[in-house]
């Protein structure tokens, strides 16, 4: 049989996407790797969830459970410990080819696909810091799964690397559980993390960021042993004489999070440089027919609330194309990260089925106490925006419609003043 | 008592027991890790090089040449993967063309197969990622890469097959002269005696050999070599390995495709009193980048998913010390053994075994040895009948535990269980490829402690990363105490 909509990944994405879609006559299949619903946000026993989405102070796991009680009263189909290892195009959709722990190889048939897979961690390899490799260097998401869902705990003396959020959280739950955290360090001027994060996880608990700060060396042999700090001016070079050395048997990565888009690799899936997940118009729709995408899989998000509200959005946009309303071809309005954005959400608006306001998301490149964000098509305003307190580490949104557009050819620039 | 007791169980030590267990003989390898392959063998190019390089009558062009060919057999006998890329040796606008004529003369005089000098053209030609200052290259078309640990644990599975017996976390503390030969006595106290010793002991060769003799012959110099490895997604960027033209720092930064895909960038030269110490250091990073970029266009540094050194047992002698000892009988250096050691392990133990033991005059060939050693195909290269088959009979192998590498949960235990297994993290990583992938074990390490916990009995924080006492996790915290 072949199936609506295949959704791939069952954590805040996956679900939002599949209750959304789910009606009568489209069925609907969620496929995850883990033995349970809920993805990244069971590890996430923290609060600070649903602000937006319940209006209310959930942890990870309480917000996951909202979506997984609807889902199951729903009845939706899952396949659980099930993970999808490869994906071909058909001539009806695409044929996937998935691993399940009980039920052995499944070929799957969709004829829609909504990929929300989550992000991965970037890891030492990828950043690159010189010395020794010793076992106690890891990514504060995976100390986090080894804390909250394993039950162990990687270090007792700690230093983390970056301020993203994960590595704010792990320092406060790590020093929760008995650890020493004796710093944060990030490379940037400022904090990669969320304003709140710093406040409550490092600041709540004495514990120290430096600011344009990278970690130089590593040191020990079979157990890390120690580790340096060094401070750096504003292209990122070491500044001679600020080495400080800190006893640790444990550092943690909190250098970024990367849209896991693993199992396109054999469609010819078009990518963004900048947010490397792939490249999407208004309907989450990719270059390739019937293929959308959301959630962390599309770009990665600061708030599940954000995964929430947009990957609804694309499982609508899902069902329109199973019901023949949507086309992916058709003239296209590109649209433009200029001065002071790093990347928009969608790149381009398909001129076919824009036929109601779409909410942009995107990240400016930089920190403003006081902004206007504009949307320009030909030098001319079509839009503007102010927002105060913007900061590359929250993402921000721009509504845009079709009667706010001066024709339907040019490209669409969105630019940042800081006033 | 042991016939002979080969000190270091790396690409020599290895493959000098598998071809004395063709013997009726008594071997054993004894080594401090807790595994084979643990130190160069680990950590270097992977290539199986022409032999073009070394000066000519030097026993590193001769086993180099040798070498190469015996990767040919040794691939039929333990199937281990071979990519046969070939290799082009590029000059670039500012070096001394002449340079390349003295290594193709060389390259023809050490008797390499086939090298040719092409125009820029044509090598830009077969490889379009060339440097647009690339003048001309040295086509050296018998080049090829391996996967170096798994020639060492396959060359010890087949020996201990055929009856060799391998110690690991056996740290040589002292050997005494005995009247039928040694003992070899470990940093715990235990002992081994043995007719002959072979000393292979990598870094470590002098300070063995000063355990038996007054003045050793030679003195190791490590010489640290840094890598990046890019993900195998870049599988293509360039089909040969690149070498820039020899300076005397040695071979230079290649460019070298890997057999499961991945590029290695590297290796620098720097010389370190430390015999161990693997370290990166930025220095040596930004020279790797400085470096391949004469050679390849837009390398796709950003693809990076690892960065690593290893040490090269270099030595004071020129050439590699393959000799008996001067001063006391029974007992033999290979030592030395830096690039091209890899490529020349195959003929430097059939040397040892051939002329330098002479084992062939003291004990009769094994009538039972066999050359064979199997590895189970990687589940994701099966056809889908194939796989469901296994999954019938495991449904172990429909557990995907790491997605980057396509590593199933069987393959997984077979790691940790098979021949000469593995119970350690990075065990498992050698041997399965469990985080070898773009995440880093981010997401498998977690499981694969698991799948080890599961097969041996132990728990989680009870498993090391490789070495004795090395566990990734420090403490178990739902437990009472």
């Amino acid at each position: 049989m072949t199936w609506d909509i295949v959704v791939i990944g069952g954590g805040a994405g996956g679900l939002s996407a599949a209750l959304a879609a789910h009606e009568e006559d489209v069925r609907i299949l969620v496929l995850e790797r883990e033995a349970v619903l809920g993805g990244i946000l069971n590890q996430c026993i923290h609060n600070g969830f649903g602000l937006h989405e319940f209006e209310e102070d959930l942890t990870g796991p309480e917000y996951a459970d909202r979506f997984i009680a609807a889902f199951y009263e729903k009845g939706i189909d899952v396949y659980l410990g099930t993970t999808v290892m490869n994906m071909t195009k058909t001539k009806e959709g695409f044929s996937l080819e998935a691993f399940d722990k009980k039920a052995g190889k499944l070929a799957i048939e969709a004829r829609a696909v909504i990929l929300s897979s989550g992000c991965y961690e970037r890891t030492r390899g990828q950043i690159r810091i010189p010395g020794e490799r010793p076992a106690g260097v890891m990514t504060a998401g995976s100390a986090q799964r080894y804390l909250n869902i394993e039950g162990y705990l990687v270090g007792k003396e700690v230093f983390i690397l970056g301020s993203g959020d994960i590595g704010l959280i792990m320092a406060r739950r790590m020093t929760l559980e008995g650890a020493n955290v004796k710093g944060v360090a990030e490379i940037m001027p400022h904090s990669n993390g969320l304003t709140r994060n710093i406040a409550q996880c490092l600041e709540d608990f004495d514990i120290p960021l430096y600011l344009s700060h990278t970690v130089t060396d590593i040191r020990g042999v079979d157990r890390l042993e120690g580790i340096t700090i060094e401070e750096v001016d504003k292209d990122f070079r070491v500044i001679e004489g600020t080495k400080k050395d800190f006893a640790v048997d444990c550092l943690l990565l909190s250098v970024g999070l990367i849209p896991d888009t693993m199992v396109l690799e054999s469609l010819d899936v078009k990518m963004h440089p900048k947010t490397k997940g792939p490249l999407v118009d208004h309907n989450f729709h990719t270059n390739v027919e019937g293929l959308f995408a959301c959630g962390n899989a599309l770009h990665v998000h600061d708030l599940v609330d954000d995964v929430t509200e947009e990957s609804r959005r694309a499982a609508r946009c899902a069902k329109e194309y199973v019901h023949g309303k949507i086309d992916k071809d058709g003239r296209k309005v590109e649209i433009h990260a200029g001065e002071g954005i790093s990347y928009t959400v969608p790149s381009a608006l398909t001129m076919s089925s824009f036929d109601r306001p779409v909410r942009c998301a995107f990240r400016v490149d930089r920190k403003a106490d006081r902004a206007v964000f504009r949307l320009t098509q030909n030098n001319e305003t079509i839009a503007t925006k102010k927002a105060r307190f913007v900061a590359p580490a929250e993402m921000e949104h721009v509504e845009l419609g079709p009667k706010d557009l001066k024709d339907t050819t040019s490209p669409i620039t969105l630019t940042m003043e800081v006033v | 008592m042991y016939d002979y007791l080969i000190i270091g169980a790396g690409i020599c030590g290895t493959l000098i027991a598998r071809d004395l267990s063709r013997y009726e003989a008594k071997t054993v390898v004894v080594d401090k890790e807790s595994d084979v392959g643990n130190h160069a063998t680990l950590a270097n190019s992977a290539i199986v090089h022409s032999g073009h390089d070394p000066l000519e009558g030097t026993l590193k062009a001769k086993f180099a040449v040798e070498g190469n060919r015996l990767y040919h057999t040794l691939a039929k006998e333990l199937d281990i993967p071979l990519r046969k890329t070939g290799g082009f040796l590029l000059a670039n606008r500012q070096d001394d063309a002449k340079g390349l004529e003295t290594l193709y003369r060389r390259a023809v005089a050490n008797g390499v197969d086939s090298p040719s000098l092409l125009d820029a053209s044509t090598a830009k030609e077969r490889e379009p990622m060339l440097h647009d200052d690339i003048v001309a290259a040295l086509d050296l078309p018998s080049t090829m890469v391996t996967y170096p640990w798994e020639v060492a644990i396959a060359a010890m599975q087949n020996a201990m097959k055929n009856g060799a017996a391998l110690r690991l976390n056996y740290e040589v503390a002292s050997i005494k002269r005995t009247e039928e030969g040694f003992v070899v006595t470990s940093a715990d106290g235990d002992s081994l005696r043995t007719k002959v010793v072979i000393n292979a002991a990598g870094t470590f060769a002098d300070t063995i050999a000063s355990m038996v003799e007054r003045e050793v012959p030679y003195r190791i110099t490590p010489s640290r070599g840094e890598y990046y490895v890019l993900d195998k997604l870049v599988d293509g960027f360039v089909e040969r390995v690149l070498y820039p033209l020899p300076n005397n720092n040695g071979k230079g930064v290649l460019v070298v495709p890997q057999v499961h895909g991945n590029i290695l960038l590297g290796p620098t030269n720097t010389h370190q009193t430390d015999k161990e110490n693997v370290a990166n250091h930025a220095e040596d990073l930004d020279k790797i980048k400085r470096d391949a970029a004469r050679m390849a266009k837009d390398i796709p540094f950003d693809m990076t998913i690892r960065t690593f050194a290893g040490i090269r047992a270099s030595s004071t002698y020129e050439d590699f010390y393959i000799e008996p000892s001067k001063e006391v009988p029974g007992f033999y250096h290979v030592a030395g053994i830096d690039s091209p050691g890899l490529t020349a392990a195959p003929a430097i133990a059939e040397h040892v075994v051939g002329k330098l033991l002479k084992v062939r005059e003291s004990y009769p060939k094994k009538s039972s040895f066999d050359p064979y050693r199997r590895k189970k195909k990687a589940f994701h290269t099966l056809s889908d009948d194939e796989q469901r088959r296994l999954i019938e009979a495991d449904p172990a192998h429909a557990y995907i535990v790491c997605k980057c590498e396509r590593v199933t949960a069987a393959e997984v235990k077979a790691a940790v269980q098979g021949p000469l297994g593995s119970a350690t993290v990075k065990g498992v990583k050698k041997r399965a490829r469990a985080g070898s992938g773009l995440c880093q074990g981010g997401y498998c390490e977690s499981e694969v402690l698991k799948v080890i916990a599961e097969v041996t009995g132990k728990k989680p924080h009870e498993i090391d990363y490789y070495r004795k006492n090395t566990p990734i996790l420090k403490e178990e915290t739902k437990v009472k105490r």
